[in-house]
């Protein structure tokens, strides 16, 4: 089998991760310990990729990058067709994922907590850091993990958006999809079984997060 | 004198609170049923709520100023140096107890930690989470958190409340030790009064937001300043006693020549002691009847001053021969044949667990 769709989802999929987790972490804060009007709206347009066709993705972000969009017209970014716009596909659909673990993860952790570090003469980014985050450790790292897993099984938006250039945009799942069409079954085959594997090792890296290692210290509201 | 000084108002949900209130170096009690203000009192001083207008000073320091002359002023939480030892303890649970001590500590924290808990004998607790100590081990290493930085103004909101008799009364001596040896301002949240005699200096009755009295317990106690503050401080009955004898079985005590047996205290003869007989707890007896074990002891004769029906419980105000009055209560179905219209001598026991020593209301007897 040729290694290069592989390398090429590890090198679209990479960024998408570290993007997901960043913006993940901080949508879900917001949502877990703000008040601000409209947050039910926020929330459930968070949610919106999950249940949405990707074809319907696939298209908002047509929309979204290509002319006529402010993207395209102001900041004159021309991504489609790129990896660039991959990563972008990637990205809105493992987001979803991430931001309700880690939304749930947060709101579990006991504001009082935080309060108490805050009078320990703690500021905000350290009640996050020392507070916070060991807490909602979990299900922060269910979140990215199952986030990112979805994000390298990404297909039908990233084919509206990016297309299926062989050594460009063409990620494992296009490929598969590419040599099932051209009847290249023994490489498709191969490409099945990794994706696969790679996928079950972090499903089953999520459920031995899920379990405490012994009863007691660590106890957060992971998923 | 005052260390601490609290002007502030602020809109909650349910309440407006107003409160004005000073401290010095001592153990002020803000006592009031729930939902009075008291945490929300604490929370602003803490940092933690911010005030829609007011001043708070800590020292010279202001830590809140808005809608006052001299500019806005709000130090946020981690800058007030107070420690604060929150209801349910907000112990970290992914932290050891020496880890949690250790918490705000900049300099070594790991070693003062264990110092504290050294000086405090609760070193053996060190490499235990909050999840396998006890209540009162949690309770205790939530104070050391508090006290580790060293602030100068202790809150204390509830902080004995889920705690069993022996483990409060232990932590409230402990608590009166720290207070004076690091001469330190406490402010002491509690709906217990039996809690506010035994640790409090001076007691300030909070109603609706607001603080009603300010004064020395006892003072508050006997000369409640308002209704209001006389129902919130739910005493009836209220005298002082000279301690008699205290055996293992009871301890009497000399109600301007009325002897009455309380539950065993070790009070030691000659105390002047605050005590207040639970109406509830006056049996009436009907004299025509044997008397069962429960009303042998504490029987006293008076005469019905005012009888109030009411329609599950009957009121009596009855006169004593020791020229006081005792409030009695019962329910309507009791006593329906005896004669308890003013003016009718009648037969009454209180029991003795119906007798309350207020602890730490009491002091050695003049000479």
């Amino acid at each position: 089998m040729s290694w290069q769709p592989a390398l090429l989802s590890l090198g679209i999929t990479g960024p998408a991760s570290l993007l997901i987790l960043g913006i993940g972490l901080a949508l879900a804060l917001l949502l877990a310990r703000r008040r601000f009007p409209g947050k039910l709206l926020v929330d459930t347009l968070l949610t919106l990729p999950l249940v949405l066709p990707p074809s319907v993705v696939g298209y908002y972000l047509l929309r979204a990058l290509g002319r006529g969009s402010p993207l395209f017209e102001w900041l004159g970014l021309r991504l489609l067709f790129t990896p660039a716009a991959a990563v972008v596909a990637a990205t809105i659909v493992g987001l979803p994922l991430m931001v309700q673990s880690a939304q749930a993860a947060i709101a579990g952790v006991d504001p009082q907590l935080e309060n108490a570090a805050r009078t320990l003469g703690s500021g905000e980014l350290a009640v996050f850091r020392r507070v916070t985050l060991p807490l909602a450790r979990r299900g922060i790292l269910a979140g990215w993990v199952l986030g990112t897993a979805r994000a390298l099984g990404e297909f039908g938006a990233t084919f509206m958006v990016a297309g299926n250039i062989p050594g460009r945009t063409q990620t494992l799942p296009l490929a598969i999809y590419d040599a099932v069409q051209n009847r290249r079954y023994d490489a498709a085959t191969q490409m099945v079984l990794l994706v696969t594997s790679v996928s079950f090792l972090a499903l089953y890296l999520i459920r031995r997060l899920e379990r405490p290692r012994r009863p007691g210290p660590l106890q957060d509201a992971g998923p | 004198m005052s260390r601490l000084r609290i002007d502030i108002a602020r809109r909650l949900h349910a309440l407006e609170l107003q409160v004005h209130l000073e401290a010095g170096e001592e153990i002020l009690v803000l006592f009031g049923p729930s939902g009075a203000g008291k945490t929300s009192t604490l929370n602003a001083v803490a940092g933690l709520l911010a005030p829609d207008s007011g001043e708070i000073l800590l020292g010279e320091e202001v830590l809140f100023r808005r809608g006052l002359p001299g500019g806005a002023v709000h130090v946020p939480a981690r800058r007030r140096g107070i420690g604060y030892v929150f209801q349910h303890y907000a112990l970290f649970p992914h932290l050891t107890a020496l880890d949690n001590v250790g918490y705000a500590l900049r300099r070594r924290p790991r070693e003062r930690a264990g110092e504290l808990l050294r000086a405090l004998g609760l070193a053996h607790l060190a490499d235990r989470y909050p999840q396998e100590l006890s209540g009162g081990q949690q309770q205790r290493i939530a104070l050391a958190r508090a006290l580790a930085p060293e602030p100068r103004l202790l809150l204390l909101d509830e902080p004995f409340s889920a705690l069993d008799t022996a483990v409060r009364e232990s932590l409230q001596k402990e608590l009166r030790r720290l207070q004076a040896e690091r001469r330190l301002t406490v402010l002491y949240v509690t709906h217990r009064l039996e809690d506010a005699f035994a640790v409090g200096h001076r007691l300030a009755v909070m109603r609706e937001g607001r603080v009603e009295q300010v004064g020395s317990i006892e003072e508050v106690a006997r000369l409640p300043s308002n209704r209001h503050v006389a129902r919130i401080m739910g005493l009836r009955n209220l005298f002082q006693a000279r301690v008699l004898s205290a055996s293992s079985e009871a301890l009497s005590l000399d109600w301007n020549g009325l002897r009455l047996e309380a539950p065993p205290l070790p009070i030691p003869a000659g105390t002047i002691v605050t005590a207040y007989i639970r109406p509830e707890e006056v049996k009436v007896l009907y004299p025509d009847r044997p008397l069962s074990s429960a009303v042998r002891r504490n029987r006293v004769e008076g005469r019905v001053l005012e009888r109030s029906p009411q329609a599950h419980l009957h009121r009596l105000l009855v006169s004593l021969p020791n020229a006081n009055e005792l409030e009695v209560s019962f329910s309507s179905r009791l006593y329906r044949s005896l004669p308890l219209e003013p003016g009718s001598l009648v037969q009454l026991a209180v029991r003795p667990e119906g007798v309350v020593v207020l602890r730490g209301g009491q002091r050695a007897e003049r000479t």
